[in-house]
């Protein structure tokens, strides 16, 4: 069972940001490369969007939005309070110009910033 | 504990019949896995209901530890 009181702080903070990404890390300094990606796109569309690092507080984050939207990795983008979903969703829909129709915005010339060579992908799961 | 390929696609296979599935391993470590999905029970889905099915069929998997990423391809095959 998740957590009622960090469950309802999610869904208000969920219903509060049009646009919003939980995360491991912050905007700044990601710290999992899905993450990262997720950033690097959002930033390629010019939108202002909530971030919320999920780090402190992994496991009972992972509870709640397990029940909230049936969905346990990070990161995870919520539009308009809809899940849209991890890294792979969502550079699959920016690169299909969906993401930009989602948001409501122009679709831009310029791709992502390209991740750094690959190295050890981060753990997604515990 | 590396995961056996073969299982995890025959575990979305069971679970979507009529799909065709290829799962590689990214990353030659055995846990992280990416796969291809193409599946007539996508036809209507939104991309994260599509993967919803896919990761249900392997939620085994990933609660025993044996996969701890899995990428996801998920397309409507042309009928």
């Amino acid at each position: 069972m998740a957590d009622a009181e960090l469950k309802q702080k999610v869904e208000e903070l969920i219903a509060a940001n049009a646009v919003l990404l939980f995360m491991k890390g912050t905007p700044e300094m990601p710290r999992c490369g899905f993450s990262m990606r997720v950033v690097q796109v959002l930033d390629a569309m010019d939108v202002e969007y909530g971030a919320v690092d999920v780090l402190p507080a992994l496991r009972p984050l992972r509870e709640v939005t397990a029940e909230i939207s049936d969905w346990q990795t990070f990161p995870q983008l919520y539009v308009n309070g809809e899940l849209l979903g991890g890294a792979d969703i969502v550079e699959e829909m920016f690169d299909s110009g969906e993401l930009a129709e989602a948001l409501g915005v122009e679709q831009p010339e310029a791709a992502p910033a390209q991740s750094a060579p690959a190295q050890a992908p981060p753990l997604q799961i515990e | 504990m590396a995961a056996d390929l073969g299982e995890i696609k025959a575990m979305i296979e069971a679970a979507l019949p009529g799909a065709s599935v290829e799962v590689v391993d990214e990353t030659g470590s055995g846990d992280h896995l990416a796969a291809s999905v193409a599946a007539p029970q996508f036809e209507g889905l939104s991309r994260i209901d599509q993967h919803r099915l896919v990761k249900a069929a392997v939620k085994e998997r990933f609660e025993d530890g044996t996969i701890h990423a899995l990428s996801l391809k998920t397309t409507v095959p042309a009928s």
